[in-house]
C-alpha cells in the first residue's frame, strides 16, 4: 500500500515508537499513583513527554504541557476554557470540525468568519484585520488546513490579537511536527495538537500546550490534593483526571525525539516537495482540478483535487482498491468547504509524511491515471 | 538517617524541582509524599541528603520553583517542618 493519508494519521512511524508503545504496556504502570519502579517509570515516561514538547515549541515550564487524548480534546478544553454564552469568536474560514462544533454547542455564541480565498495569505490577513473588531473576545485559527494544506499567516494573526489582548487558540493538527510553531513566540493562549500526526506518536495522543490555567472537561483522580473535592488548580494535573495512556505518551516521546532530531522546517520541506511533484503531475491530467498553491510558500503536505463528473468517494475508494490509501469527502471540515467552493462535490485529499517518496508520488499519478482511463 | 523532603503541589512540579536540583549538583529523587506531611491528600516530594538543604533552596528560588513545604525527617515517622 501506498498511503498518502497522514493528515488522519501517520501510519508510517520511526520504528522506536512502536517499540516505546510495546514496552510501555509491559513495563509502566500509572504516573503519580505509586512510588515502585513501574510507577516511577510512567511518571518519568510523561515528565519527558512534556520536556520534549515544551523544547519543540518553546513553552517555558513542562507543567504547561498537557497530555490530552487527541486534539479535538485540547481544542474543547481550550473553547470551553475561553468561549462563554453571549461572546464573539472569530474563526477563520478553514477551521474543522473540531473547532466549530464546540463552538455551536456552547449556547449563544456569535461566530464571525475571516474567509478569504484558498493560498492568499495577504487577502485573509484583509478579512481578519477587517472582522477583528472590539467585540471580538476569543480567536480561533487553524495553522494549516486539513483539506487544502493551506498556511494561515498564524504569526501575524497572534501579532493582531497580542496587540488588541485578544486570546488566541491554534489548532496545530496538521503543523504541529511539519512548521515551525512557537507558543513564547506566538503568545498564544492555547495551542492544540495531536500526537499521532505529524508528531508520529501514536492513535490516543494529543498535547494542549496552555499560557495559564483551564476548566476541566473531567473531574477524578489526579494523584495530587486527593483530600480536596474540587480539581487541583494547577496545571497540568487540573486537565488530566484519570489513568494517563502512558503506553501512547511512551510512544510520543520516540515521535518527538524523531522530529526534534530531523527539525520540522526540514520535515515540512519534503513534504512540500512531495506535495508540488504530486500537484504538478495531477495537473496535466485531463479533467482533474487540482487545489494548489502554484506560486507561493502557502501549502503545507497536503493537496484536494477533484475530477469532473466523477463522484470523489468512488474515485478514492477504488484508488483505495489499487493500493493508493487516501481520503475522500468533506474531510470533517464542511466550513473549510463552503470557503472553498467544494463544498457540493467534496475533495480527494493526498496527505504526506516525512516517509513518503518521489516513486510512491509517481505511482499515485499512474494510479490515478488508470482509474481514469476505466469506464 | 536525617534528610529533607520538599513538598511539591505536584508530581510534575516535583519532577521539574528535582531537575533543577539535579541538574545543579544536588542528587534528589521524587517520591510519593508520607501521609502525615501530604496536606490535602496525595503529593509528592523530592528527597535531599541534609547538607544539601541550603544550596538546594538557592537553586530553587533562582529558578522560581519555591518549595511549598520542607519537612527535615528526624526519625522513622517523626518529621519536623522546616521553617523557610
Amino acid at each position: 500500500m501506498i498511503y498518502f493519508d497522514s493528515a488522519a494519521t501517520t501510519l508510517q512511524k520511526p520504528p522506536a515508537v512502536a517499540r516505546a508503545s510495546a514496552w510501555a504496556i509491559e513495563h509502566l504502570a500509572s504516573p503519580g499513583r505509586g512510588g515502585h519502579l513501574a510507577a516511577r517509570r510512567a511518571a518519568e515516561t510523561a515528565y519527558t513527554c512534556r520536556k520534549l514538547a515544551a523544547e519543540l515549541f518553546e513553552v517555558d515550564d513542562p507543567q504547561r504541557v498537557v497530555l490530552t487524548f487527541n486534539a479535538t480534546h485540547g481544542l474543547n478544553l481550550a473553547i470551553k476554557t475561553l468561549v462563554k454564552s453571549g461572546m464573539t469568536v472569530l474563526i477563520s474560514g478553514y477551521e474543522h470540525n473540531a473547532v466549530t462544533r464546540p463552538l455551536s454547542a456552547i449556547p449563544g455564541v456569535n461566530v464571525k468568519v475571516a474567509a478569504g480565498p484558498l493560498f492568499c495569505p495577504e487577502k485573509f490577513m484583509e478579512e481578519f484585520r477587517r472582522q477583528l473588531t472590539q467585540k471580538v473576545d476569543v480567536v480561533v485559527c487553524t495553522h494549516v488546513s486539513n483539506v487544502f494544506g493551506y498556511i494561515l499567516p498564524v504569526e501575524q494573526v497572534a501579532d493582531l490579537c497580542r496587540d488588541k489582548g485578544i486570546p488566541l487558540i491554534i489548532d496545530a493538527s496538521q503543523s504541529a511536527g511539519c512548521l515551525p510553531l512557537s507558543m513564547a513566540g506566538t503568545g498564544a493562549a492555547f495551542i492544540a495538537m495531536p500526537g499521532h500526526k505529524g508528531l508520529y506518536g501514536p492513535q490516543g495522543t494529543g498535547l494542549l500546550l496552555c499560557s495559564g490555567s483551564a476548566e476541566p472537561l473531567l473531574q477524578g483522580g489526579t494523584g495530587s490534593e486527593s483530600m480536596k473535592q474540587t480539581m487541583p488548580a494547577f496545571l497540568p494535573d487540573r486537565l488530566e483526571a484519570g489513568t494517563h495512556n502512558i503506553a501512547g505518551a511512551a510512544g510520543l516521546v520516540e515521535g518527538l525525539r524523531f522530529v526534534l532530531a530531523r527539525g520540522p522546517e526540514k520535515i515540512g520541506r519534503q513534504e512540500q516537495e512531495l506535495t508540488a511533484q504530486l500537484g504538478e503531475g495531477l495537473s496535466q491530467i485531463p479533467g482533474i482540478e487540482v487545489f494548489r498553491d502554484r506560486i507561493g510558500d502557502a501549502q503545507a503536505g497536503v493537496i484536494s483535487f477533484r475530477v469532473e463528473g466523477r463522484d470523489c468517494e468512488e474515485l478514492c475508494e477504488r484508488l483505495g482498491d489499487m493500493g493508493c490509501a487516501m481520503r475522500a469527502g468533506l474531510h470533517c471540515a464542511p466550513l473549510a468547504h463552503r470557503t472553498a467552493g467544494t463544498l457540493d462535490t467534496g475533495t480527494i485529499r493526498a496527505s504526506t509524511s516525512v516517509f513518503n517518496t518521489r516513486w510512491e508520488v509517481e505511482q499515485l499519478l499512474l494510479a490515478v491515471r488508470r482509474v481514469l482511463k476505466e469506464k | 538517617m536525617l534528610y529533607y523532603l520538599i513538598v511539591c503541589r505536584s508530581l510534575t512540579y516535583a519532577q521539574r524541582t528535582a531537575e533543577v536540583l539535579e541538574r545543579g549538583g544536588v542528587p534528589a529523587r521524587v517520591l510519593r509524599s508520607p501521609k502525615q506531611i501530604a496536606g490535602e491528600g496525595c503529593s509528592h516530594s523530592v528527597k535531599i541528603a541534609q547538607r544539601h538543604l541550603s544550596e538546594a533552596l538557592c537553586l530553587l528560588y533562582q529558578a522560581d520553583l519555591m518549595p511549598k513545604r520542607v519537612f527535615a525527617r528526624e526519625q522513622e515517622g517523626v518529621y519536623r517542618e522546616v521553617t523557610l
